[in-house]
């Protein structure tokens, strides 16, 4: 009789003792189970179960909130020439991955939600002064591509966001409050320019996601 | 069937906890709609044709074919009960097994497409400048085929060799698997957003944005725990059926499938609006399309979103 029971949870197959296929959501059982002297209370599992889910999504978001507190407090006044200089430095960075034949538009709106925005507002009212932009070839974006975190990934996301035109971008407006969608409504830039490239292969892809716009 | 072996037995301490066929039509129904929506406004916006949305229009074509072959089965239940079918021949079993089959498949597809979903997010954050060179669209074209493959032959060893207990390990394991690497994908995403709304901050004038870390913790959240809560019952069903098959306690969990099976479908239904209706783009989309029939309609929804952009401004 065991080995012959099939674990089949989509629909009932042919149980012994009933000749006729049973069209039901049941499952084929062993054998009738004794519920006597039980010792907890039946539903003990069920409960068990779901319980233990909801500590676990609970816990699992208390500690992604603790990530977003931690560390933030000592950052709000950092020294002023060391943020000069990683400035600079990044404004150079920016300068040289700048292509002007590559260019994207995104929505003011959407713009204003995004977590870069804000950054690539500064980086833009610091180095614009002194930049002149100049086009360089595809190969120079990749001069910075790195792919270890830290200040590397930083550069590689300001790389890459140098495709955008950044010049749309510039709102003075630093937004510190967000409309009742999440982060992770940033997931694209809506072109204005419906007349973009289509045959061009890179926009597309950037088209539709911001890196950083997923949170 | 031998029951010698319990001289008493009550077998109806914990029945079977039956939902009523019209709550599994709606929500199968519901999930129809969304998903064929979604696929739809994919196909037809030329700007959603990026490897993000296919996987997303994956992940939907999926859920679709979960929600109609459950549909399907509820019918022939439905006709079963109500005498219309005969449910002794050949061709029940094999419409039973073929059911049984696209229903694996569709499952399993959801998973592969939700872990497709994350490991796109994945590259696209720490791999940005070499995005569109790893994932090209004949890429996406060869995962997405590789996907399917995959399932639909999972799909119908399943269906056929169910009652092999490593069928079912294979199938609660690579549950785990999908859940283990994309709550990685997820937790590592978010904290390289952590580490750059800190550098942000440090620039001069910037004050630190809590509220944006605040809302990624928030939609990460609701990411894992609607996965966790639709997926897990049903694979804890699977498993305790490979464990315990006696046990008065797993039988009493046991009861509860119908409420599992709901469950993976109000899945279906929540999957939409945490993946593809929150991009604007495919929302605009929506408008157009709709707003090509019925005027109300498209007066309704254009209120809607200019009070939304109100909001933002």
């Amino acid at each position: 009789m065991s080995e012959n029971s099939s674990i089949s949870n989509k629909i009932s197959r042919q149980t012994a003792s009933h000749p006729d296929y049973v069209w039901e959501y049941e499952y084929y059982d062993y054998e009738p189970v004794s519920f006597e002297g039980l010792k907890a209370h039946k539903y003990s599992i069920v409960i068990g179960f779901w319980v233990g889910l909801a500590v676990f999504v609970i816990f699992m978001f208390f500690i992604l909130t603790l990530l977003t507190k931690t560390g933030a407090p000592h950052q709000e006044n950092p020294e002023p020439s060391e943020k000069h200089n990683r400035m600079n430095s990044f404004a150079v960075d920016f300068h040289r991955s700048q292509e002007s034949d590559k260019v994207l538009s995104c929505e003011v709106v959407e713009e204003s939600r995004s977590l870069f925005h804000c950054y690539i507002n500064e980086v833009e009212h610091l180095g614009r002064a002194k930049l002149n932009s100049k086009a360089s070839g595809p190969k120079h974006s990749n001069l910075h591509v790195r792919e270890t975190l830290g200040d590397d990934e930083l550069d590689e996301e300001i790389n890459s966001l140098a495709k955008f035109n950044i010049p749309n971008f510039v709102s003075s407006e630093q937004s510190s409050t967000l409309g009742d969608d999440d982060l992770l409504l940033c997931e694209q830039p809506i072109i204005l320019n419906n007349n973009a490239d289509d045959s061009s292969t890179l926009n597309p892809q950037l088209r539709s996601q911001t890196p950083h716009g997923l949170f | 069937m031998e029951n010698s072996t319990h001289v008493t037995v009550n077998t109806t301490d914990c029945e079977v906890v039956e939902i009523p066929h019209e709550i599994f039509f709606a929500i199968a129904m519901v999930s129809l709609t969304e998903n064929l929506l979604v696929v739809v406004a994919v196909i037809k916006n030329k700007n959603l044709h990026s490897p993000m949305y296919c996987f997303i229009c994956s992940l939907s074509i999926f859920n679709m074919t979960a929600s109609v072959s459950k549909t399907w089965e509820n019918i022939m239940i439905v006709f079963s009960k109500m005498g219309h079918l005969y449910s002794r021949g050949e061709l029940a079993m094999k419409m039973d097994d073929v059911m049984d089959a696209l229903v694996c498949m569709s499952f399993l597809g959801s998973i592969f497409s939700l872990l497709a979903i994350a490991v796109d997010r994945y590259i696209t954050i720490f791999h940005a400048l070499r995005y569109h060179t790893i994932m090209t669209m004949k890429r996406v074209a060869a995962i997405l085929a590789g996907i399917w493959t995959f399932c639909a032959a999972s799909g119908v060893l399943m269906a056929i060799f169910s009652h092999y207990t490593i069928i079912m390990t294979c199938f609660i394991v690579l549950f785990l698997i999908s859940l283990a690497l994309i709550m990685f994908l997820y937790v590592h995403m978010f904290l390289l957003a952590r580490t750059h709304a800190r550098k942000i901050a440090s620039l001069p004038g910037n004050t630190v944005h809590q509220k944006h870390n605040m809302k990624g913790a928030i939609t990460l959240a609701i990411l894992f725990g609607v996965f966790i809560a639709c997926w897990s019952p049903f694979f804890f069903h699977l498993f305790l059926i490979m464990i315990c098959p006696l046990n008065p306690y797993c039988e009493c969990y046991r009861s509860l499938f119908q409420v599992n099976v709901i469950l993976l479908m109000c899945n279906s239904v929540i999957d939409p609006f945490i993946y593809a209706f929150r991009s604007v783009e495919l929302r605009s989309t929506f408008r157009k399309m709709f707003c090509c029939s019925g005027d109300i309609f498209c007066h309704a929804i254009q209120c809607l979103q200019l009070n939304s952009n109100i909001r933002l401004l």
